[in-house]
């Protein structure tokens, strides 16, 4: 019992550091910094609207990346040629996605596993070549820049879009920052609480036997095409956040090695865990923009091996992910100290999410997935 | 866990408070608006004070040395311009060791050159300038690589007024200098260079049928469209075309041979990098056509690719090439060979024809500063876009260099038509000076 509380506790300063880190950092850091955490977070979102899909409801995809991109697109089309207000096209890219990713779930419904997985590859591959094909709405290899007109060297010009800050003291950079936090956060409330529901416990049942899931009365068509819906939509609110961050876009953008990393986001952070997303994300852009520019210019090429070689390593150490790690740690501890005592009602949510992780054989299959 | 949430919501609330009430505490110095230089008279083309929101005029000039940075492809298909690169760190290097530059102010200045690698990928060029700018510090970014990359960070070294000098692409784009006023190229307008070819045709064989070859980004449309353009109304005709994508890493073979078939008796091979070369030794025997390449690839390091193929090949050249014999004799081309050697360039790099454009990229910004008033990013643009019959790195004597802010940006438009010989060139026509149609001829 006091151990669980301690336990508890512990969570709580963690949050509360993570919190006061995420806060601070903008203030400390110089604006190109900021620009790079605001990637983060798009990376975070993206790969947790993919670990809804992939590890609560088994379905695998390899193609997030081009929803990613759709949701990006679909920003700097609305923004540029359709003279939007910039947030707004946010929840027109999460519409436009979740409708492209209803279509792309549509085979899933026959396939599974590996065909699905090269399915959702395909598309990862072929998106960055029909952006180039329909260069005159996409601005082809070139990509688009987000403009509006403004007054400049005394005549209105296209110039690059600009986030005037509100608040005295928070520069630009800053309040983009926050407002992209804020977005963040509500993506992550809301899979939090999607996940807690019935509806993510037929997820999860889908994945683990889906016939099982069918006599218990779950439609299962239905499930997987919103889930395939729903996933879209948060990467492509993770894409067009890139979009508003980076001021512009490019097919390079969005290739196949884009999709990966939002799959390495997920099983590093610890699929099928709310968070796990979010700290993959966090740690790997760590190491992509802050550690491998340091390293020295003769070993920048072999970033990919090094990054392949600590994966290696991390899924033999710890193959449900940090997150599942951390939970795995916790459980073993309260276990022991407590030898199945009674449990509050505060607690078993700390010890369901920990049994959700632990019991869906992630620890025989790593990263979660269910072919 | 509600009660938690609530408090850290109200933790997150309060720090945001506190942090926006301090500030960025890293001593932003930019912010501080600096427009009381003399140099920035109100006729100069450019006048800080009201083209900028946050001015700093000598940011990167420290003591007595000034930062400056560049982007290019250290990897990948590309990566045969970071020769490009090693010529402006040769420059660099030379220039230092011979005491540094002089600028108009009169004090001599060290340089130093912090190079960025995107891998000719126009997405990660952004966050490279940024850097430069906002944690290195960099005085001006000289010599970019490539059309896309330049123009991934041409709003944002605008909006931040952060002089981008010698540009190492020569796309129609960088005439837009009153939209964009702190680009200037460092390579003659890819559709100056294109009118050259048509003008050369013109007289030499006006019912030219043409088979294009061009890569499909500004870079290579920029041949395309001039082309279209300038055969309007003459006997000349584009029989066919074909696109190459420079990052699908694919070959340019099938789109060579299938132009082989088209019955053109002109080639024009609108391409950069590697694909250049390789796109000569594609060419079927059974095709003969007079073929045209793009200046970006007329050097010895490029055409060594090419198998041999390279006999005959016609090019629009502007600067001299310091592998060929006849050019060997030039001032400009003997400091090259003796100064660049000694900052560390090799054979290969000093006969290569990528290197000695670099090293010109760096002369442009060194004449810049030595003509300047003021060590100043504005005073030195306003130099750069007035310049007068001046003269730096490789250029030819016969180049009239003379800017004149928007209405003429470019300081090179000039060329002769040379056809590549064994072991130099050959001139097919005298060298004809365009000065201030470059913005015209692109349309």
């Amino acid at each position: 019992m006091k151990t669980l509380r301690g336990l508890g506790l512990v969570q709580t300063i963690l949050w509360a550091v993570a919190l006061i880190v995420v806060i601070v950092l903008p203030f400390t850091s110089a604006p190109f910094r900021v620009e790079q955490y605001i990637t983060w977070m798009t990376i975070a979102v993206a790969a947790a609207g993919l670990n809804l899909l992939t590890g609560y409801n088994g379905q695998i995809s390899v193609g997030h990346g081009a929803l990613y991109g759709t949701g990006a697109y679909t920003v700097a089309i609305l923004v540029t040629d359709a003279e939007w207000p910039l947030l707004p096209t946010v929840i027109a890219a999460a519409i436009v996605c979740f409708v492209v990713g209803v279509i792309i779930g549509l085979p899933a419904l026959r396939i599974k596993g590996l065909y699905l997985a090269l399915v959702t590859l395909a598309v990862a591959t072929l998106f960055p070549l029909v952006i180039e094909q329909f260069s005159d709405l996409t601005g082809g290899s070139g990509g688009l820049t987000l403009t509006s007109e403004q007054l400049y060297r005394g005549s209105i010009r296209d110039r690059r879009v600009k986030w005037e800050s509100p608040i005295d003291g928070l520069a630009s950079d800053q309040w983009k920052y926050f407002i992209f936090l804020a977005i963040s956060i509500i993506c992550f409330v809301v899979i939090a609480n999607l996940v807690k529901s019935r509806v993510g416990r037929s997820l999860v049942a889908i994945r683990d036997n889906e016939t099982a899931a069918e006599v218990s009365g779950i439609n299962v068509s239905r499930t997987k095409i919103l889930t395939f819906g729903v996933s879209a939509a948060i990467a492509g609110i993770g894409g067009a956040m890139f979009a508003l961050n980076k001021g512009q876009v490019n097919p390079t953008s969005f290739t196949l090695t884009l999709s990966i990393y939002l799959l390495v986001a997920v099983v590093l952070g610890g699929a099928s865990t709310v968070i796990g997303p979010a700290i993959g994300a966090v740690i790997y852009g760590v190491f992509i923009d802050v550690i491998s520019p340091e390293l020295p210019e003769s070993l920048h090429s072999a970033t990919p091996l090094i990054l392949g070689t600590l994966l290696v390593a991390q899924m033999l150490m710890a193959p449900s992910g940090i997150v599942g790690g951390f939970h795995d740690l916790t459980a073993r501890i309260s276990r022991r100290k407590q030898g199945g005592g009674k449990q509050d009602k505060n607690e078993e949510v700390t010890v369901t999410t920990h049994e959700v992780v632990a019991e869906t054989d992630l620890e025989t299959d790593p990263g979660g997935f269910h072919p | 866990m509600n009660m938690n949430w609530k408090g850290l919501a109200a933790l997150g609330c309060a720090l945001v408070l506190i942090g926006s009430a301090c500030g960025r505490d890293d001593g932003d110095s930019s912010s501080d608006s600096d427009n009381g230089d003399s140099s920035s008279a109100e006729d100069a083309f450019i006048n800080p004070s009201e083209d900028c929101d946050t001015y700093d005029g000598s940011a990167g000039v420290d003591g007595d040395t000034i930062k400056i940075g560049t982007i290019r492809p250290a990897d990948g298909p590309y990566a045969i311009y970071d020769q490009v690169t090693s010529g402006l760190d040769a420059w660099v290097e030379s220039t230092n060791a011979n005491g540094g530059v002089t600028a108009g102010d009169g004090n001599t200045y060290q340089i130093e050159l912090i190079k960025e690698n995107d891998g000719y990928d126009p997405a990660r060029t952004p966050e490279l300038a940024k850097k430069l700018v906002e944690q290195e510090g960099v005085f001006a970014i000289v010599g970019v690589i490539g059309t896309e990359n330049n123009k991934a960070i041409r709003d944002y070294l605008n909006d931040e007024c952060v002089p981008n000098i010698a540009l190492a692409t020569g796309s129609p784009e960088w005439g837009r200098a009153d939209e964009y006023p702190w680009y200037i190229a460092g390579l003659p307008s890819y559709a100056t260079e294109a009118s050259m070819w048509t003008d050369y045709l013109q007289e030499t064989n006006p019912e030219a049928k043409i088979a294009l070859l061009y890569q499909d980004d500004d870079f290579g449309e920029a041949y395309q469209t001039t082309l279209q353009k300038e055969i309007e109304g003459t006997d000349m005709e584009i029989v066919d075309e074909q696109s190459y994508n420079p990052l699908s890493g694919g070959s340019t073979e099938a789109a060579t041979v299938s132009l082989s078939q088209s019955e053109a008796d002109t080639f024009i091979v609108g391409l950069g990098g590697t694909p250049c070369p390789a796109t000569l030794t594609f060419i079927p025997e059974t095709w003969t056509p007079e073929t045209f390449v793009s200046t970006t690839c007329s050097g010895n390091t490029a055409l060594s690719l090419a198998g041999g193929k390279d006999l005959g090949i016609l090019i629009a050249q502007a600067v001299y090439d310091p592998a060929d014999p006849a050019d060997a004799d030039q001032p400009a081309v003997q400091d090259f060979l003796t100064n660049g050697a000694a900052a560390g360039l090799d054979e290969g790099q000093l006969a290569g024809g990528i290197s000695s454009v670099g090293w010109g990229f760096g002369a442009l910004f060194g004449a810049g500063l030595e003509e300047s008033d003021t060590v100043d990013r504005a005073a030195l643009m306003n130099t750069l876009f007035s310049l007068e019959d001046s003269s730096f790195g490789l250029v030819r004597d016969e180049m009239d260099i003379t800017t004149d802010g928007g209405e003429d940006p470019w300081p090179l438009e000039g060329f002769r038509i040379v056809s590549r010989t064994a072991d130099g060139w050959e001139e097919m026509s005298p060298f004809t000076n365009k000065n201030g149609e470059s913005n015209e001829i692109a349309g």
